[in-house]
């Protein structure tokens, strides 16, 4: 099991490493700057952010070690321990604003919604490769995923935490049509999803859901709610302009203005202090890390290493887009935040073992199949 | 969940390459997905922080930086000697900041006990500000004495929330002294703030509502300072990142003498006589005393009247409301004979040496008009005509002359049009002619009613400040100035930005030369042994002047009474004019008392006393001279 070949060493994951190190850096900086000045008592978020990336990073060492194969195996008591966490949560979690997300760990607040997105890839990713189907999968043959999908999605829209929930639906939707299914199953599939969707505006969501959507479209509505985080995020970005106010000097995040401005909108404060250049030059490597993400999909060995690489990939992005896009006003404020640049444990250890499956993969691609491809 | 329908393990092994690679054909799609969201994010950044930036970047400056104005400190009003009339001192108020406590409800009940003020006013403060932003600071207390002060001050700490302000307050040296001229400060109505410069006033601002203080509001005002502060989302204040001092107003001295002034106010104040006490310098126009009795009490007026005291004023009979120097008018009486003579003189009627004879009366149409001396002054000159104040003389002349002509220099004297003082609602008087009345009353000139214009009555009607030009303008020979109370205007930094000039309003033509034996006639009322105001000489000092009796009813029913027994307000309007000293005059001086009775008696010893003021310590005057002679 703990088979170390020289050939692992020598096929090391050098660009994804490269990639996170100089993200992960960047986000530090500033995490730094959004949690400026410092408060006056209680660990500073970027230290708590430092030591939590060691742990990741351990965390990816540790990892390494496995043949990612053997998440086939470690995938449905992975899965049951994640459903036992957020059933665990909605009894006897921390609730915030109304919702019940976190269980105290001591050290820290462990929110099993974040992990059981990384587990639908791993255990999506474990059904796909295992189970093949000529001309895509059939209605029969969805059963078992969209199953899988919805045991999670249900405890956490109880949570309630529609962000994270529809996250779930989303992996679930782009690792399935990756995967490929048959038209009866697109038919079946759109108008269920519709009329759950409609199903679920009258009966299922809170009012204060309903008003960030309704926000959305019309942001002068209400000012000072939804609207206004929306809008202080634009105004904090958009002041950045070309080159940004500098590092630290930016007013919309240290006077408070921007609301969350360590978790959910820590990249509005980088838009404020470097400005648009700035902007490109993060987003650049960050979307380069993806692509690079992707590169590893190409070149896994098997299909569970493209599905794993894939789905790890996609998770990240699909997080990215929506957080990015609700910070620039075009999405409503839904609780996604970005991963390894917004302050939280839960998160930021999910995105590095998911990297960490990642470089697997990327390191394993020799293994089997000896195909000489890169 | 079918186990056996996966592959197994050992099997995941064996390798279909073909499959493997339809699957990963499929991540060049992803691909081309990721680049088209990656592509509206940046074109997002760009719109945002390239297009927009300038815009967002102006509103990030508003979201973080909050103006706050300091009120500049009023210019002062200092008197013709530069003693202080209207200053400044601080006033320090207990202020509330709502933002600042936590606990207001707390805060006003400890507040209320250890000052000893009833809770529900501060209450009653607070709700009427309550729809201000948190940060604006409400007046809980203002002008608080120094005990409440430093207790405040030293207990900071048990009081968040609670802050002293300092702003600066009017001060008022002599108290009521002018204060028709002067005028007080108020809070600026939604009128006037509608009608203002949105960048130099605001709601609550002080602003002059009356007198100089409205007139040279401009001067006065300053221009406010302002502190920008840094305000977190919350509207804490974080720093102070620029502070503009505020400029104070313009310092305005005053051609009026406090002392005199004050003077005149107490001479009037004393018997609460109604009426006016006005003088001037006769060559410069520049005046020397404004007052109009009874004073306005100006201490009623700050902080806006209550409805009872406003009341009050408003139903006074002696009317405290009108500044009697320009706003009240009453028909001059006998010292209109100096017009009805000068115009006697330069038309020709008359020389200095004709002679009229006065029975006690004069008969004209079907009606006799008579002298107030009913037994006549027999033959008579124009020095004793002006003298002993003779009508029957001036009925003559005055029919002679005809009444437009009589208007005529009745304006060169400064009668019938506003002088152009800086004071509010000056009236211009009536100086009539023919064709007035026929455009006012719609009816045809009666010549009879000119034996009244002659004397002063009938429909004359001029104000005291006119009053006292038409002597002064005697007095300097014919010059008429425009009258003036502002000596000069200084700003902070002392730079002069006006500076007193007489202006020339109108002078006489070669008619001045008969100047000389009116003023002659005017020596005689005082200095002559029959004189109407003998009773004003005094020693050392050389007067001229003239008595005056304006009649306020003409009713039989009063005319048995003795003049104590006379109602008062049925009582006539007593007139007193002068210049003094006549060798070289310096200073005219004109009294009205209202329902006074006589001019000799009721007005004469209040322009004496005042003359004994202005020229003390500087008597005798042209002694030797009067020896020689």
């Amino acid at each position: 099991m703990f088979r170390i070949d020289r050939r692992f060493l020598r096929s090391f994951d050098w660009g994804t490493l490269l990639f996170l190190l100089v993200v992960s850096g960047m986000a530090l900086v500033n995490l730094y700057s959004a949690s400026f000045p410092p408060a006056a008592w209680g660990m500073p978020p970027y230290i708590k952010q430092c030591y939590l990336f060691l742990m990741g990073f351990s965390g990816i060492l540790v990892i390494l070690f496995f043949d990612y194969k053997e998440l086939h195996f470690w995938n449905y008591p992975l899965y049951i321990f994640i459903v036992i966490l957020l059933v665990v949560v909605l009894v006897a979690g921390n609730s915030a604003g109304g919702a019940q997300r976190w269980i105290n760990l001591g050290l820290f607040k462990l929110q099993p919604s974040e992990p059981a997105k990384l587990m639908l890839v791993i255990t999506l990713a474990s059904y796909y490769s295992r189970k093949e189907v000529d001309g895509g999968y059939g209605i029969k043959e969805m059963i078992t995923p969209v199953a899988l999908t919805l045991l999670p999605f249900m405890l956490i829209l109880k949570q309630p935490d529609l962000g994270t929930a529809l996250m779930l639906i989303i992996i679930f939707i782009t690792m399935t049509v990756f995967a490929k299914v048959n038209w009866q199953t697109y038919l079946l599939g759109g108008v269920l999803g519709g009329g759950a969707a409609v199903f679920a505006w009258f009966y299922l969501l809170k009012p204060y859901q309903k008003r960030r959507i309704e926000t959305l479209l019309d942001p002068g509505k209400d000012p000072m709610g939804q609207g206004y985080q929306i809008l202080q995020s634009k105004i904090a970005v958009g002041s950045g302009g070309n080159f940004g106010k500098g590092y630290l000097e930016g007013t919309q995040g240290h006077l408070h203005f921007l609301p969350e401005r360590h978790t959910d909108f820590a990249f509005s404060v980088w838009g404020e202090e470097w400005g648009f250049f700035g902007s490109l030059f993060f987003l650049g490597i960050y979307f380069c890390m993806l692509f690079w993400g992707l590169y590893v999909a190409m070149t896994a060995r098997d299909r569970f290493g493209v599905f794993l690489s894939f789905g790890v990939v996609m998770l990240i992005f699909w997080q990215a887009v929506i957080n990015l896009l609700m910070i620039l006003g075009f999405l409503p404020v839904v609780g996604i935040p970005l991963p390894l640049v917004s302050y939280g444990g839960s998160s930021l250890l999910t995105t590095l073992l998911g990297l960490g499956i990642l470089m697997n993969v990327r390191m394993r691609r020799f293994q089997v199949g000896q195909k000489k491809d890169v | 969940m079918k186990w056996t329908s996966y592959k197994k393990l050992e099997e995941l092994n064996e390798h279909d390459d073909a499959a493997l690679d339809i699957l990963k054909r499929r991540l060049m799609f992803v691909g081309v997905v990721i680049v088209c969201f990656v592509t509206i994010i940046f074109t997002r950044l760009w719109f945002l922080q390239v297009h927009k930036g300038a815009e967002y970047k102006e509103r990030a400056e508003n979201n973080r930086v909050r103006k706050g104005t300091i009120v500049a400190p009023r210019g002062a009003i200092l008197d013709r000697k530069g003693r202080e009339l209207v200053t400044n001192r601080p006033s320090f108020n207990v202020v509330l900041v709502r933002e600042d406590s936590n606990d207001v409800d707390e805060l006003l009940k400890k507040l209320s006990s250890v000052l000893d003020v009833d809770i529900s006013t501060l209450w009653e403060k607070i709700r009427e500000a309550g729809h201000t932003p948190r940060h604006i600071p409400i007046r809980l207390l203002e002008d608080v004495d120094w005990q409440t002060l430093a207790y405040v001050e030293n207990h900071n700490q048990e009081f968040p929330g609670i802050r002293i302000e300092a702003t600066p307050v009017r001060v008022y040296h002599y108290g009521d002294l002018i204060a028709h001229g002067l005028g007080y400060l108020g809070e600026i109505s939604k009128k006037e703030l509608a009608a203002r410069d949105p960048k130099i006033y605001q709601g609550g601002d002080l602003i002059g509502k009356m007198g100089l203080e409205r007139l040279r509001e401009k001067d006065l005002r300053g221009e406010k300072g302002a502190s920008y502060m840094e305000v977190n989302a919350r509207g804490f204040e974080q720093q102070l990142l620029k502070d503009v001092e505020p400029l104070p107003g313009n310092d305005i001295q005053l051609t009026l003498d406090a002392e005199l002034q004050k003077a005149a106010e107490d001479l009037m104040a004393d018997g609460d006589k109604a009426g006016a006490v006005v003088a001037m310098e006769v060559k410069t126009g520049r005046m020397l005393v404004t007052a109009s009795s009874p004073v306005l009490p100006i201490g009623q007026f700050v902080g806006g009247i209550s409805h009872k005291n406003w009341n009050a004023l408003l139903e006074n009979p002696k009317h405290p409301l009108i500044n009697k120097v320009v706003q009240a008018m009453y028909p001059p009486g006998s010292t209109y004979k100096m017009i009805t003579a000068m115009a006697g003189l330069a038309t020709g009627v008359i020389d200095q040496n004709t002679v009229l004879y006065c029975p006690g009366h004069y008969s004209f149409g079907n009606r006799r008009y008579h002298c107030w001396k009913r037994g006549g002054h027999g033959a008579v000159n124009l020095k004793r005509a002006i003298s002993e104040s003779c009508d029957v003389y001036f009925y003559q002349v005055g029919l002679r002359v005809g009444v437009d002509r009589l208007a005529e220099f009745a304006n060169k004297f400064g009668l019938g049009h506003k002088s152009g003082i800086e004071m509010e609602h000056e009236k211009s008087g009536v100086a009539p002619t023919k064709a007035w009345k026929k455009k006012v009353k719609g009816r045809k000139w009666q010549e009879g009613e000119t034996l009244s214009v002659a004397i002063g009555q009938g429909f004359n009607l001029v104000t005291p400040l006119q009053v006292c030009q038409m002597t002064a303008t005697i007095a300097n020979g014919g010059t008429q100035y425009l009258p003036q109370i502002i000596e000069k205007v200084t700003n902070p930094d002392g730079k002069v930005l006006e500076q007193f000039a007489p202006k020339v309003v109108s002078e006489l033509g070669p008619e001045r030369k008969f100047l000389h034996f009116i003023q002659e006639g005017m020596r005689e009322v005082v200095q002559g042994k029959r004189g109407t105001a003998r009773k004003v000489r005094i020693k050392g000092l050389t007067i001229a002047g003239k008595t005056g009796t304006a009649q306020v009813v003409r009713l039989k029913q009063y005319k048995h009474l003795k003049e104590k027994d006379i109602p008062y307000k049925y009582r006539d309007h007593a007139w007193f004019t002068c210049f003094a000293p006549v060798e070289d005059p310096e200073i005219a001086v004109t009294v009205l008392v209202e329902h006074g009775l006589h001019g000799g008696s009721g007005a004469g010893p209040v322009a004496r006393a005042l003359l004994d003021k202005y020229f003390e310590g500087r008597l005798p005057l042209y002694q030797e001279e009067e020896k020689g002679k």
